[in-house]
Order: structure tokens, then C-alpha cells, then sequence
């Protein structure tokens, strides 16, 4: 009954937001107070609803009511209570019902604190809002419902992915929805203003704080995954740059850009287009990013509920949004008029410099994430962006970037002197040549420790540099003591938010290359009583115990105890969880740290003869990433808290509201907007490009979805083999009676080689089909591919033998040399031993008579 | 290793996160390491720019499938043979394409996500600098108001006036 109600006031819901959308719009349209004051009543009833609805969904995963389908694929029992409630998030379902909940309370949030908005734009603002509720709650009501019942409901669920019954996993997602969606309020802002026409100082004042909040939430979410990661994974690091991870970056790198263009917008009343398509952009990555992950288009090794049906609809839902607003962005930006003018040097300028490289940056992330998909869907052939790439093309974006922000603050507004500021920042350089010298002195100059030494000096110049901006803000050493600290307790919160945030990054960045730089890796086999050195502890394995229980898990746990110098460090005791349901290993990781390096083991296998596989890192400066992160979030609460932040600090002035019912009003407003259609006429093109861009990116991914949806999997690839000789190998029989093969073996007919094993499912469904090709005259050898000689055996004699020849390739060495990464694969060679066509994967009879066949016929003549 | 086309069944659906990855922290076994420290270093360089083939964006430096072992214990074969870190690399892409190169080679295809991020910081800086030249033109002549603004604009301040006076 619960679950019911929970699908009935997701309909509800629905409704709701309807009426949310359309009403307050066209109420703020026509100038009706009435239908204005829609709203907020209908922004409050909404977030009760969808309360009601996420709660009912909560009440079935903590009542374990396996009546529902969502909570037997994601639940069991025995699971933590915890992680019974954190579960409701870990499905596909339960993840968007948490993304819609955090969202209409964002639309709560403005009902509330929007008391002093002016009635038009909140009303906008509110209608925007429900037109995403509108679409993620159909959404998830006809591709993802989360209530979906099962009769006869199973005694049991089958559990959640054991990578999820952790903290670090748990409260990530409501982070990073929080930071996503929280990128929707300065959306529907900018939507806002744009319907109207107009942006002023009070509009970005609103914008700030939210846009502020979404990214403390999303820098916090990102951390935790990335700490997650290190935590949990056990491979010694926090980001690799797959597309899940950027994902969550390119929303992270345009809302710091965002939120530093409103800070132009608010106080100097320029850069307003900019702002405005800052925030559709940042929204739209978030957007972006959920279809990413859920459509299938792109492969991570964070494996979603990969589905092309729903990707389907969230790609829908990102045209509607996205192109929209990029639409009435062309449409109406050119008209936006900026105000306050400055100087090419000046505190403005610097901002626009740090929005240019961090959009820039935004814009790699993406191009790099992308580019594969582009390649493919122009025929160009499969292409792999990874980690090198981005390592190489991210770091000379950013170096200027931290450069800037350390001289930025000291810049004053509309004109500033960069001599002056410079000359203020001395201290700060020669703190940044003594890092990069000590780094190096003692170090030593290989090119990493260069790299190093320069991520350093960065590190420095930007945290000292900010240090220095703080203390001649308060005339600490210029001016007495008390003065000094009386001017500290009066410097506005926001100041400190920003000083605090970006020594936050400096330590961050400081983290980051030491890590890159120092990790030390030891990789070995221990038995009981060994002893390995790491970087200068000594780990002496004492033993294991395998008979750990856990709640819903067993565990072998292995006592490491570490010591520097003879001293006693630590006892680590890392883990190799089996968790019964689903039925799964985990590996747990110990770490121990004394904030500056992390000493980092993992517990592996047993080799079979008494020794276990252990895996050591030493982690230098790690610790500091999250650390500096954490003092970034601070320093967003602490600006939060800024007085002037408050939301809803500034109410706008009577009389420059746009929303007078006067009849002069009305034909100002048509004058404006006949100003407006000319200086679209004359410039506008320019604000175009970002709508065709999008359209063009949309092209690809509709392309994309539809190969995806026939089956293709991303990451099947073309073979580099086609029209090169077959290469050299001579392979032993697998049956005493027969002949072997080898290269020369090949030349003369035309051949089918095909790479088969016992182990391999798909090898069964293909052996029917290897009858009719020899049946239709082609020659057909078998080569074995890394398989026991004795289960091949039985299975030609259970299967039958259609091949003329069977070799051995034990190891897989001519496995490899042919391109094959997977079994079951087949080559046709020709004649003169060319290889001229690869079939991956099972071969069909379609495959056969389509491809197979009149190929032959043609190599034949 | 593990049958690949059964993969997109349903099963694997309804998985959420990482479950290739559990392993990564074993993916280089101990009996494949060199016992000469550098040339093990290059070995683990060059495999962390090879993608393994099987599995969903990792290398094979990360990876445990079968066959990221496999091209492992290649490469340090490779590299014992006396092979140049590109050689290697060129061994393995004659053999699977570009694929397999997480780092992507600079060649036509390329060009534009390796010269993209310039090409857009040159074309931002050159709009950045008309928007500047631009502004400084504008601020030295405002256009003057129309007639019909003027009315317009006394109309609102006169309005505004009225309500003031009002309070």
C-alpha cells in the first residue's frame, strides 16, 4: 500500500509540476498576480509529494518489501541497516527519484527564501525549475519506475554490488546530485532573465549563493568519489580520467567559472551574457554527464545501469533543455547590455582570464571524452583517449591559470596595476624559488623531480600569494597589532571564503604532484614472518585470519605490522571480503597515515603454496588532496555565510521592476525589443555558435545511441591484421594423429582460421556454424586458444570436429600476434596467405552466407 | 578470461558500478615482474598507455583480465629483447590498431583533440581582445537616446515619482 502510494504521488507529482511549469509562466507573461502566486504553493506541494514518494521508496528497501522489484535487484536482508537506506540510491531507479527529490528542493528553496523576489522573476524561475521536475519524473515514470512490483515476490533480494556497502560510496551520490542539481536554480535563473530580457546586479546576487552551494556540494561529491576510489579500489590512486569521472568535472570546472563570472556580474554589472551562458553550459554538463553515464554511448569501467532506451529519453530531455536555452540564448543575449566598463588589466579581467581557461578546460574534458565517438561515427576508426592525453593537455591549462590567481585579488576593479601588484607578491615568488631550489636540492634533477619541483613552486606562489592578499587586507605589519586584528574580524566572510578556497586548492595541487612524483610501489608474494621495505618502513607480515565474520560478509584478514627505523608504526590489517549476497569479493584496503604520507596495503590471493600475493604503496602527500578539497568546501560554507550571500539579502527596487502594469511599461518593453531584433541582425551570429555546436554534438550522440541500440558494443574493435600477411607461427597438434599448423600451412586455398577454447560460452553457439562453412567448400583450421589440451579434446569429441587441422596456442603468444582479444575469432587468409576479413565473436550463418561467402568467391578468382 | 559476448546480457545491466575494478589492485602479478628496476619501470610505463582490450577503459597496467597478463608479459619480453619503449608500442598497435593507445598518436584523425584545446584558447583570446576593443569604441560615444525613449524614460521617472510621493 506504501509502495502505492509512493507511485501515486510520483503521478501527483507530475500533475504538479505541470501546472508549476505553465501557470507562473504565463501568469508572469500577462502580469496576473494571481496566477504569479502560483508557484510557491505548487513548489511546496511538489517537494511533498516527491517526499513522499522518495520516502515510500525509502520504506520499502528498509522494510526489505521484496514484493518490489527494485528492492530484490538491490537489497537483501542481511545488508546493514545503513546500507539499506544508502541502497535506495545504488540502483538506477532510486538514483534518479534522489536526483528529482534534491531537485524540487531546490524549487522549495526559492519558495521559501523568495519572498523578496520580484514576483515575475521567481515565478520564471519556479516554472523553469518544474519543467525539469516534468521531465525526470516522466522520465523515471515510463522508463525507470522505481515501484515496479514482482508476483510471487522472491523470499530474498539479490543484495547490492558489495563496492557499495561503503561510507565513502553511500553519501557520495547525494553530494554530487546535490552539486548537480544544484547548477539547475542558477539555470532557471538564467532562463529566467532571459525570457525578461534583462539581468542586473540584484539577479546575480541571487545566483551567487546557489550557484555557491551546488559547488560546495559538487567539489565534496567529487572528493568522495575520488576518495572513494583510493580507499576502496586498492590500486593506489584517486582519478584516471575515465568518462564517469568526467562527468563530474566538466560541471565542476564551468560552475567555477560560474561562480567567479557572477561575482563580475553581480559587482560590476558586466560580463551578464556571459554569466547567463556560463550557467546554461554548467547545467547542461551536469545533464550532459547523467546521459553519459546511463545511455551506454561511452565506455567506463564505472559500469552503470547502461541502457539505450533510457538514454534515449535523458538525450531527449538535454535537447529540450539544452537547446532550448542555448536557442533563446541566441535569441536573446545580444540584447543583454552590459554595464560597468575595465581596463585590460584590472580585477575583471582577471576573473575573465581564470572563466577563459577553466571553460577552456571544461571544453578539453570534453573534446577528449568525445573525441572517440567522433572518430567512430565518422568512419575514421576506433581511437582510445585516456589519461596521457588529458595529463598532457590539462597541466599547461591550468599552470597559467594558478599563476593568475595568485595576482588576481590584488588587482582592484575597473583598473588595476599589475607593477603594484607584483611588487606586493615578492615575498610570495621568493617563497617559490626557495620550493623549487629545496625541492631540487634534495630531490635531485631527474625530469620528474622538475615537473615536481614546478608543482611545487605553483603550490606555493598560490597559497603564500593568498596569505599575502589577507594579511595587506587587514595591514597586518603595515599597521599596529590591534588595528590589524580589528580589521581582520571586520573583512567580510566572502573575503575569507575566497583566501581560504584557494589555499585550499594550493594544497590540493601541492597533493596532487607529490603523489605523481613519490609513489613507491612494492608488489610481492609474502608468507608469514616475511619482511619487505617500502620507502623506509619495514612491513613484516605476521599472519592471517580467515575467519573474519561480518555482518553480510566473511573475510581472510592479514596483520601487517609496519616499522620505521626499529620503531613501531602501525598495525595495518587489510582484507579479502566474500560478501554471500550478491556473491562477490572485495578487497579492503589498510591504510595508515600521518598526513603526509599514506602507507597503503592490499591483501591479495594466496599463491597456492603457503604465501600470499601483498601489495604495497607508499602514497606521499595524498592525504593533502582531500585535505585541501575539504578546506576548498570550508572556504565556499564560510563565504556562504557572508551576510551580503544571505539569500534574499537584496530585494530590487520598485522602480526598476520590469513587471509595472502600466501601459508605458508595456510599450518600453516593445521598444526594447525592437532594439533587440536589430542588434540580433547586426552581431547575433556569434551567439549562435554554441546552439550549433550542441546540435552538431547531438547529431553524434542520436548516431551513437541508435549503433548502440543494434547491439554494437562500444568497444569492439576493427582488426589492424585485414590485408597484412598472417603472421609467422608454427603451432603444435592438439590430437597425437593429426597434423599442426603453421603459416605456410595457410598459403595455396583459402582458409578460415578459427581461434576456439572449451572455457569460452560463445564458442558452443558458434560450433554449428563451423559445419556449414565446410560444408560450403572452405578450408577451416582450428587453433586452441590458451585451454587445458585435455577439455579441447572432450569437446570436439562431445561437439564433433569440423576443422581440417587443430594447433595448440597454449599461452596465446599467436593469439596475439593475430589481433585476436577474445574468443571465439576467425580469419579468412587468402590465397597467398593475406588476411582479408575478421569476424569477432561467434560466427553466424548470416555472417557466413552475407560476408563469408561471397567473399571467398572473390578471393577464389 | 572471461567469455566477452555475454557481457551486454541483463545481468550486467542492472550492475552499477566498477565491478571489473576490484581486482585492479592485482592486476600486475608478482611472477610477471622484472627483476632488473628499470627496465620493470619502463614496462609498467608503457603498459599503463595500453588499453586493455577487454575491458571497459582501463590499461592493461590497471587490468586482470587474461589477456591484459598476457600483453604484459609481452611487453617485458619485448623490452628484455632489447626493444626501444616505442617499439614496443608499435608491436602491439601493428597488431590491434590505435586503438590500444590510450595516449593517442599525433596523425590526421587527431588533429583536431590535439590542436583543439589551442585552437580554442586562440579563439577565445582573439574574441577576448575585440571584446575589449570594442567596449573601449563603445564607452567613448553612449549612443544617445531616441526621441521615443525619452518620452518614454520621462514617463517612468515622472510614474516613479508619483509613487514615491505616495509612501
Amino acid at each position: 500500500m506504501i509502495v502505492e502510494t509512493g507511485l501515486f504521488a510520483l503521478i501527483l507529482a507530475l500533475f504538479i509540476s505541470a501546472i508549476q511549469a505553465v501557470v507562473p509562466l504565463i501568469g508572469a507573461s500577462r502580469n496576473e498576480p494571481a496566477w504569479m502566486n502560483v508557484d510557491r504553493p505548487a513548489a511546496a506541494v511538489l517537494f511533498a509529494l516527491v517526499t513522499l514518494s522518495f520516502g515510500a521508496l525509502m520504506w520499502a528497501h528498509v522494510t526489505s518489501d521484496f514484493s518490489v522489484l527494485n528492492v530484490v535487484q538491490n537489497s537483501h536482508t542481511d545488508k546493514p541497516l545503513l546500507y539499506k537506506i544508502t541502497g535506495v540510491w545504488g540502483s538506477h531507479e532510486g538514483s534518479m527519484m534522489l536526483w528529482t527529490f534534491i531537485l524540487t528542493l531546490y524549487g522549495m528553496a526559492v519558495a521559501v527564501f523568495g519572498g523578496n523576489l520580484p514576483p515575475g522573476l521567481r515565478a520564471r524561475v519556479l516554472s523553469v525549475q518544474a519543467m525539469i521536475a516534468f521531465g525526470f519524473i516522466l522520465f523515471i515514470l515510463l522508463t525507470s519506475n522505481p515501484f515496479t512490483r514482482v508476483y510471487p515476490p522472491p523470499l530474498n533480494g539479490e543484495g547490492l554490488n558489495p563496492l557499495l556497502q561503503d561510507p565513502g560510496l553511500a553519501f557520495h551520490p547525494p553530494f554530487l546530485y546535490l552539486g548537480y542539481v544544484g547548477f539547475s536554480m542558477a539555470f532557471s535563473f538564467a532562463i529566467a532573465a532571459l525570457i525578461e530580457g534583462r539581468v542586473d546586479a540584484a539577479w546575480a546576487r541571487w545566483v551567487r549563493p546557489w550557484t555557491l552551494v551546488a559547488w560546495c556540494a559538487l567539489t565534496l561529491g567529487v572528493a568522495m568519489g575520488s576518495w572513494w576510489s583510493y580507499y576502496t579500489l586498492g590500486w593506489g590512486g584517486y582519478w584516471a580520467w575515465d568518462p564517469v569521472e568526467n562527468a563530474s568535472l566538466m560541471p565542476w570546472l564551468a560552475g567555477t567559472a560560474l561562480l567567479h563570472s557572477a561575482i563580475v556580474a553581480e559587482k560590476r554589472d558586466t560580463l551578464k551574457a556571459w554569466t547567463i551562458f556560463l550557467a546554461i553550459i554548467t547545467f547542461s554538463l551536469s545533464l550532459l554527464g547523467t546521459f553519459l553515464v546511463r545511455s551506454g554511448v561511452l565506455t567506463s569501467v564505472h559500469s552503470f545501469a547502461v541502457d539505450p532506451q533510457r538514454g534515449v529519453f535523458i538525450l531527449l530531455l538535454l535537447l529540450l533543455f539544452t537547446g532550448a536555452s542555448l536557442f533563446l540564448f541566441a535569441l536573446r543575449a545580444p540584447a543583454l547590455k552590459s554595464g560597468g566598463l575595465f581596463a585590460p588589466i584590472s580585477r575583471e579581467s582577471g576573473l575573465l582570464f581564470n572563466n577563459l581557461l577553466l571553460s577552456i578546460a571544461a571544453a578539453t574534458v570534453l573534446l577528449g571524452t568525445l573525441y572517440p565517438l567522433f572518430v567512430d561515427a565518422l568512419g575514421l576508426g576506433k581511437i582510445s583517449v585516456g589519461p596521457p592525453y588529458f595529463d598532457s593537455v590539462f597541466v599547461p591549462l591550468m599552470a597559467p591559470m594558478i599563476l593568475v590567481m595568485a595576482i588576481g585579488p590584488f588587482l582592484s576593479w575597473r583598473r588595476g596595476n599589475l607593477k603594484d601588484a607584483l611588487a606586493r607578491l615578492k615575498l610570495a615568488f621568493v617563497v617559490t624559488v626557495v620550493t623549487i631550489a629545496a625541492t631540487l636540492m634534495i630531490a635531485g634533477t631527474s625530469s620528474r623531480t622538475l615537473w615536481a619541483s614546478l608543482g611545487f613552486g605553483l603550490a606555493a606562489w598560490l597559497f603564500f600569494g593568498s596569505l599575502i592578499e589577507w594579511t595587506g587586507r587587514i595591514g597586518l605589519f603595515r599597521r599596529s597589532l590591534t588595528e590589524a586584528v580589528h580589521r581582520a574580524r571586520h573583512l567580510p566572510r566572502s573575503a575569507y571564503g575566497m583566501t581560504i578556497a584557494h589555499m585550499g586548492l594550493a594544497i590540493v595541487l601541492a597533493g596532487i604532484t607529490g603523489s605523481l612524483a613519490w609513489k613507491t610501489e612494492m608488489l610481492q608474494v609474502m608468507r608469514p614472518g616475511d619482511s619487505v621495505m617500502v620507502s623506509g618502513y619495514q612491513l613484516t607480515f605476521t599472519g592471517v585470519d580467515n575467519d573474519v565474520k561480518g555482518p553480510n560478509y566473511t573475510a581472510s584478514r592479514a596483520t601487517f605490522v609496519a616499522s620505521k627505523d626499529g620503531q613501531f608504526v602501525a598495525k595495518m590489517q587489510p582484507e579479502r571480503r566474500v560478501y554471500a549476497n550478491p556473491p562477490q569479493d572485495k578487497s579492503t584496503v589498510a591504510i595508515h597515515t600521518n598526513f603526509v604520507d599514506d602507507l597503503y596495503a592490499v591483501f591479495g590471493e594466496p599463491d597456492g603454496k603457503g604465501g600470499f600475493v601483498t601489495h604495497f604503496f607508499l602514497n606521499p602527500l595524498v592525504p593533502w588532496i582531500f585535505f585541501g578539497a575539504v578546506v576548498m568546501v570550508f572556504g565556499g560554507i564560510v563565504s556562504l555565510s557572508d551576510r551580503r550571500h544571505r539569500v534574499g539579502a537584496p530585494i530590487r527596487k520598485a522602480r526598476a521592476s520590469p513587471h509595472d502594469s502600466s501601459a508605458e511599461m508595456a510599450h518600453l518593453k516593445t521598444t526594447a525589443v525592437k532594439r533587440m531584433e536589430n542588434k540580433i541582425l547586426l552581431r547575433g551570429w556569434v551567439y549562435l555558435v554554441p546552439l550549433l555546436a550542441f546540435i552538431v554534438m547531438a547529431g553524434f550522440f542520436i548516431h551513437r545511441l541508435q549503433l548502440v541500440s543494434e547491439g554494437d558494443a562500444p568497444n569492439f574493435i576493427p582488426s589492424a591484421m585485414i590485408n597484412k600477411p598472417a603472421p609467422a607461427f608454427n603451432l603444435p597438434p592438439l590430437l597425437v594423429d593429426r597434423p599442426g599448423l603453421k603459416t605456410a600451412d595457410l598459403k595455396g586455398k583459402v582458409t578460415l582460421v578459427d581461434f576456439f577454447a572449451s572455457w569460452c560460452v560463445p564458442c558452443r553457439q558458434e560450433h554449428p556454424v563451423l559445419r556449414l562453412v565446410t560444408q560450403a567448400g572452405i578450408r577451416l583450421v582450428g587453433i586452441n586458444y590458451k585451454d587445458k589440451p585435455a577439455d579441447a579434446k572432450a569437446w570436439l569429441a562431445e561437439l564433433g570436429d569440423p576443422y581440417q587441422a587443430v594447433a595448440v596456442d597454449a599461452h596465446g603468444q599467436t593469439g596475439i600476434n593475430f589481433g585476436v582479444y577474445g574468443v571465439p575469432e576467425s580469419y579468412l587468409v587468402d590465397k597467398n596467405g593475406v588476411i582479408r576479413f575478421k569476424q569477432t565473436g561467434p560466427l553466424t550463418p548470416e555472417v557466413l552466407r552475407e560476408k563469408l561467402i561471397p567473399m571467398v568467391e572473390k578471393l577464389k578468382q | 578470461m572471461k567469455p566477452r559476448f555475454g557481457i551486454l546480457s541483463a545481468a550486467a545491466v542492472f550492475l552499477l558500478f566498477a565491478t571489473d575494478m576490484h581486482y585492479a589492485a592485482f592486476a600486475v602479478e608478482p611472477s610477471e615482474v622484472l627483476a632488473n628496476p628499470v627496465l620493470e619501470a619502463r614496462a609498467r610505463a608503457i603498459s599503463s598507455e595500453l588499453r586493455c582490450l577487454v575491458c571497459q577503459n582501463e590499461s592493461i597496467d590497471e587490468s586482470n583480465a587474461s589477456l591484459a597478463h598476457d600483453l604484459r608479459v609481452l611487453v617485458r619480453k619485448r623490452l628484455l629483447a632489447g626493444d626501444s619503449n616505442e617499439q614496443v608500442k608499435e608491436y602491439i598497435v601493428a597488431r590491434y590498431g590505435n586503438y590500444v593507445l590510450l595516449k593517442p598518436p599525433f596523425i590526421e584523425e587527431t588533429y583536431v583533440l590535439w590542436f583543439g584545446p589551442l585552437i580554442l584558447l586562440l579563439g577565445a583570446t582573439a574574441a577576448i581582445i575585440l571584446f575589449y576593443r570594442r567596449r573601449t569604441g563603445q564607452s567613448s560615444e553612449p549612443t544617445p537616446l531616441t526621441d521615443e525613449e525619452r518620452r518614454s524614460l520621462s514617463l517612468l521617472l515622472s510614474k516613479s515619482d508619483e509613487k514615491e510621493e505616495a509612501r
